[in-house]
C-alpha cells in the first residue's frame, strides 16, 4: 500500500462546487485516470481519500491538499499528468509526493491557512489609516466575534475570542477603493477561523468601511508546524 | 452573459453548481461554425433534469453533428429566478450561458404534467412569448416531446411543434428541414408547413377542435387537406444500430440518479393496465448483450461512475440479464462499480442475481405489488401473487436486508376498502415473515416503508375512460391506511391528493385546459410537482376564472365511443385492444405476458409489420 499527497487548485468556476461535490469529483477523476485505488470495506466501499480541510463555497484556492491510498507504486509524473487530464478547468494538481508509511494524514496535521481577501471599501480611506486600524485591531488581547453554530448537535451560536486564531493580518495592497488583506489563520481540528469572520470583526470594530457583500476570498496555502516553524504539508 | 455577471449571480444563490456548466463530458463548440443552435430544456431543476436518460441521449446525439450545437436549459431555482428577474437578465443555457432566445430551437421534454407551468415560466424568463401565435421570426421554435406529449392538447397553444415517440431520427429530420428553410428566408409558418408531413411531427396550430353543448369533443380536424389526419408515433427499429452515448456528462453536484445508465430494452410485455409507458413504448426491442456490454464498459471508463444502472421498464425481463450481470461484476467488481437494477420483479431469480450484485455494493430494495389484494392485482393485470412477495422478502431478510420498500397505488378502478385492508395485511405479513427468519440470519432494525401514490388514469391505457377518485376519496383512503399502518416497524408515506388530481386534469385534458394552465401561471403557480410550491386554491381559482370545470376531465366515466382529445395520435395500439383490456379488467381476467404469446394489441400490424 502506498500513499500519495497532492497539492491542487480549486479556482475559477470550481470555487462554486461544495466540499461534497469535490470529494465525488476527485473519486471519479481518479477512476477515469485509472489510478489503482484502495477501497474501504463494507456495504458501500469508497476509495481511501483524505482531504485536508473543507473550503467554503465561493472561496478559491491554490493550496488544497489530499492524500490518496493506492495499491501499486506508480510514477508521480504519470499520476499528476493522468489526473490533470481528467480534472475540469479550474482544478489542477500542482505537486505530489509519496508519504512515508507512518506519516499522519493530511487532515490531522493542518494548523494554519494563508488567505488573500479582496474587499471593496465603501468610501475612500488613506492607506496609513487602514494600517493603523489593523495594527490597533491586532493589539487587542481579546476580539470577540460570533461563531456560527455547527450544523450538527444543535450547537448554539456563541461568542469566542478570535484573536488567538489570528496569526497574521496585514494590508497587502490598496488601490481605487479596494483593499487586499493577507491573513494567516488557525485551521483544522485544534482551532479554526474563517476569513469571513475576521473581516466582519474588522469592519465592526476597526471602523474600516468594508463592503462585506463584495468580499472575495482566495486561499494561498495550508501549513503544518514542525518545531514551532510553519511548513507546507508537502515540503 | 459574460463571466463577471455570472459570477456575481452565483455568489447570491444557494447552490451555484447548478448553473456553472463545464462538467466532465459536457460539449463545447465554436459558435462561428454552428448552423443550428438547439436547447434541450428540462422543466425542472438541474438535479432532476440531469437524472433523465433521454436528455443525455439527445444531447449527445445532436452534438455528434458537427454543425449543430445542443446546450442544456433547466428551470432555475427560485433564488436564481429572483436574481435574474430583478436584474432583467434572461434565462441562459448552461454551456455558453447564452440567452435562450438566441437559439434556433428549444426542445422541452414532457415527463410530468405538473411541470407544465415551469415551461411557461422558463419561456417567460427567456423573454420568449409564451403562446405560439405571438412568436415572431427572431424567436426560437418551441418543440415538445416525451411521454406526456402523447396527449399534447393542454400545451397546444404553447408549443410550436410536438414530436410523438422516440426522437433520435425525427429530431435530425426536423433540423435538416430547418437548415433548408433558413436558406430560403421565408416566414415562420412556412417552416411548419415544411415539416408537417414528417411522421411523428404534430403541429397543433394546423388543427381545430370542435365541441358539443355538453363540452365533449366531437371533431378534431386538420385545417388543410394536406395535413395528416393522424400523427403516428416514431420508433427506433433496431437498438443496436441507433446512436447511444458512450460518454455522458458527470455532474458536479449530487443529482437524483447519479449513475451511468445503459438502456437494455424499450417497451414492456407485461401489459399492466394502469401503465402508460407499458402501452406507448411498445413494441419490445432489446439491445443485444454485446452492445450493452460495450456501452457499459465505455461509460464506466469515460465517467468514473461507481454505479451502473441497467435501465428499462422491467429490467428483470431482459433475456440475458443473468449473463450480463455476471459479466459486469466480473469486469468491474474489483473497481467496486455497483450494478443497480431498477424495477425489479418479485421472483427468486431476481433475488439470486441481487445476491451477486450486493457482493460489490449494496443497494436498496423496492418492490411494487401495486395493489393490496389478488383481486385488484388481477384487475390491473399485475401478475404477482402474495406468495411471490412473501417468498422474496423472506429471501431478502435472510440475505441481510432489513429495509424494504413497498409501492402501492390507491384509487385504482374497482378498489374497495377491502383492497386497502389488503395493503395493511400485506405489510403485517411482511413483518411476520421477518420474525420467522432465524435471528442469526437476519439484520436488526426492520423497517417496512409503505408508499402509496394515487392512481391517475392516463391516455392510451385500458383505464383511459375511467373516473379518477376525488381529492376527498383519496384523503379518506390515506387516513384509513394511516390508522391501519400504525406499527413501530412501518413507515407510511403518500402523495398529496391534490397534486394527483391536477395531474389527472392535464393527463386527459383537451385544448381548453391550456387556458387555465396559463392563468394559473399568471397567478403565480410554478414548481407544482414540489409540495412546498403547489397551491391548490390558486389552481382552483384559475379554473374558475377561465370557466373550466376540472371535474369534467377527472370525475367522468367516458363512453367507449366518446371522441378523446388524443385520438388523433396513433401509438400503434388498437383502440379495440384497450377496450378489450378494460372489459377484462372489470371481469378480473388476466392477460398474459405477450412474450409468451401475442395478445393482439396491434403494434405488429401497422407500425412495424410482422412479428414483434
Amino acid at each position: 500500500m502506498y500513499r500519495i499527497r497532492a497539492r491542487y487548485t480549486k479556482t475559477d468556476m470550481m470555487k462554486f462546487i461544495s466540499h461534497l461535490d469535490l470529494v465525488r469529483l476527485m473519486q471519479r477523476a481518479f477512476r477515469r485516470a485509472e489510478i489503482p485505488l484502495v477501497f474501504s470495506k463494507g456495504f458501500n466501499p469508497h476509495p481511501k481519500l483524505t482531504f485536508a480541510t473543507a473550503l467554503s463555497v465561493g472561496v478559491s484556492s491554490e493550496g488544497e491538499y489530499l492524500d490518496v491510498e493506492i495499491k501499486d507504486f506508480i510514477d508521480l509524473d504519470h499520476f499528476k499528468a493522468r489526473v490533470n487530464q481528467e480534472l475540469p478547468d479550474g482544478m489542477r494538481i500542482l505537486q505530489c509526493k509519496y508519504l512515508e508509511q507512518k506519516s499522519e494524514s493530511i487532515m490531522a496535521i493542518i494548523e494554519y491557512s494563508s488567505y488573500l481577501v479582496h474587499v471593496k471599501l465603501e468610501k475612500e480611506v488613506p492607506e496609513k489609516l487602514i494600517t493603523e486600524h489593523i495594527n490597533h485591531f491586532l493589539s487587542q488581547k481579546e476580539i470577540l466575534a460570533h461563531k456560527k453554530p455547527g450544523k450538527r448537535n444543535n450547537e448554539k451560536e456563541k461568542e469566542i475570542n478570535i484573536r488567538t486564531y489570528i496569526n497574521q493580518l496585514e494590508l497587502f495592497s490598496h488601490e481605487n477603493n479596494e483593499v487586499m488583506l493577507k491573513m494567516i489563520l488557525a485551521t483544522g481540528s485544534r482551532g479554526n477561523l474563517k476569513p469571513e469572520v475576521v473581516i466582519q470583526a474588522l469592519a465592526r470594530q476597526a471602523q474600516i468601511p468594508l463592503d462585506l457583500e463584495k468580499s472575495r476570498i482566495h486561499r494561498l496555502e495550508l501549513y503544518t508546524t514542525e518545531n514551532g516553524k510553519m511548513m507546507t504539508p508537502i515540503s | 452573459m459574460n463571466k463577471s455577471v455570472l459570477e456575481e449571480l452565483l455568489y447570491k444563490v444557494e447552490k451555484p453548481s447548478r448553473y456553472i456548466g463545464k462538467e466532465i463530458n459536457s460539449v463545447s463548440k465554436n459558435l462561428d461554425k454552428i448552423a443550428v443552435r438547439f436547447g434541450f430544456a428540462f422543466p425542472d431543476i438541474y438535479e432532476v433534469g440531469m437524472s433523465h436518460l433521454g436528455m443525455h441521449i439527445l444531447y449527445n446525439l445532436l452534438n455528434q453533428q458537427e454543425d449543430i450545437y445542443c446546450e442544456r436549459i433547466f428551470a432555475p431555482w427560485t433564488d436564481m429566478e429572483e436574481q435574474l428577474r430583478s436584474q432583467h437578465l434572461p434565462l441562459f443555457t448552461l454551456e455558453t450561458h447564452s440567452a435562450v432566445k438566441d437559439l434556433d430551437f428549444i426542445g422541452f421534454t414532457l415527463q410530468y404534467e405538473l411541470s407544465y407551468t415551469n415551461i411557461i415560466n422558463m419561456l417567460d424568463m427567456g423573454q420568449i412569448p409564451i403562446r405560439s401565435k405571438d412568436r415572431r421570426e427572431a424567436d426560437p421554435f418551441i418543440i415538445a416531446g416525451g411521454p406526456c406529449a402523447y396527449n399534447p392538447e393542454p400545451l397546444a397553444e404553447i408549443a410550436d411543434i410536438f414530436v410523438i415517440g422516440e426522437a433520435e431520427e425525427v429530431i435530425l429530420e426536423i433540423v435538416e428541414a430547418y437548415k433548408q428553410w433558413k436558406l430560403e428566408n421565408k416566414e415562420r409558418s412556412s417552416f411548419l408547413e415544411r415539416i408537417v408531413n414528417i411522421p411523428g411531427v404534430y403541429i397543433p396550430v394546423f388543427y381545430q377542435a370542435l365541441y358539443d353543448k355538453t363540452g365533449k369533443l366531437t371533431e378534431f380536424l386538420p385545417i388543410q387537406e394536406e395535413y395528416p389526419k393522424e400523427i403516428t408515433k416514431r420508433i427506433i427499429e433496431n437498438l443496436d444500430e441507433v446512436y447511444y452515448p458512450e460518454r455522458v456528462i458527470v455532474p458536479f453536484m449530487d443529482i437524483v440518479h447519479d449513475r451511468a445508465m445503459v438502456e437494455v430494452f424499450r417497451g414492456c410485455t407485461r401489459g399492466c393496465r394502469f401503465c402508460q409507458a407499458g402501452m406507448i413504448y411498445r413494441p419490445l426491442r432489446e439491445r443485444s448483450i454485446d452492445k450493452v456490454k460495450s456501452i457499459a464498459h465505455e461509460l464506466i471508463k469515460s465517467t468514473g461512475y461507481e454505479e451502473l444502472s441497467l435501465a428499462s421498464l422491467s429490467t428483470s425481463d431482459y433475456s440475458e440479464l443473468e449473463v450480463l450481470v455476471k459479466h459486469l461484476i466480473q469486469q468491474h467488481g474489483e473497481e467496486k462499480v455497483g450494478i443497480s437494477l431498477p424495477s425489479l420483479r418479485l421472483d427468486s431469480f431476481s433475488m439470486e442475481l441481487l445476491e451477486e450484485i450486493q457482493k460489490v455494493r449494496k443497494t436498496g430494495l423496492t418492490f411494487a405489488p401495486e395493489a393490496g389484494t389478488q383481486r385488484l392485482r388481477d384487475v390491473i393485470n399485475k401478475g404477482v401473487t402474495e406468495e411471490d412477495l412473501l417468498g422474496t422478502v423472506e429471501k431478502a431478510f435472510s440475505m441481510g436486508w432489513s429495509n424494504i420498500k413497498l409501492y402501492f397505488m390507491i384509487g385504482l378502478p374497482t378498489e374497495t376498502y377491502e383492497d386497502l385492508d389488503g395493503i395493511a395485511d400485506l405489510a403485517h405479513r411482511v413483518i411476520d415473515t421477518y420474525y420467522k427468519v432465524p435471528k442469526e440470519k437476519r439484520n436488526k432494525g426492520l423497517t417496512v416503508s409503505i408508499s402509496t401514490s394515487s392512481f391517475v388514469p392516463k391516455a392510451f391505457t385500458p383505464f383511459q375512460w375511467e373516473a379518477q377518485n376525488t381529492v376527498e376519496d383519496i384523503k379518506a383512503k390515506q387516513n384509513y391506511l394511516k390508522n391501519k399502518l400504525r406499527h413501530k416497524n412501518i413507515k407510511y408515506s403518500y402523495h398529496q391528493a391534490e397534486t394527483s388530481y391536477m395531474e389527472g386534469v392535464f393527463a386527459r385534458g383537451d385544448r381548453r385546459v391550456g387556458q387555465a394552465l396559463i392563468k394559473a401561471w399568471e397567478m403565480g403557480c410554478k414548481f407544482d410537482g414540489w409540495n412546498d410550491f403547489f397551491n391548490y386554491d390558486l389552481w382552483m381559482r384559475a379554473f374558475e376564472e377561465c370557466g373550466i370545470d376540472p371535474n369534467f376531465y377527472t370525475a367522468r366515466t367516458r363512453e367507449y365511443d366518446e371522441r378523446l382529445p388524443w385520438d388523433h395520435i396513433q401509438t400503434g395500439i388498437r383502440k379495440q385492444f384497450l377496450i378489450n383490456e378494460s372489459e377484462k379488467a372489470k371481469a378480473g381476467i388476466l392477460t398474459q405476458d405477450c412474450r409468451l404469446n401475442c395478445t393482439g394489441c396491434g403494434i405488429n400490424q401497422g407500425l412495424i409489420g410482422g412479428v414483434c
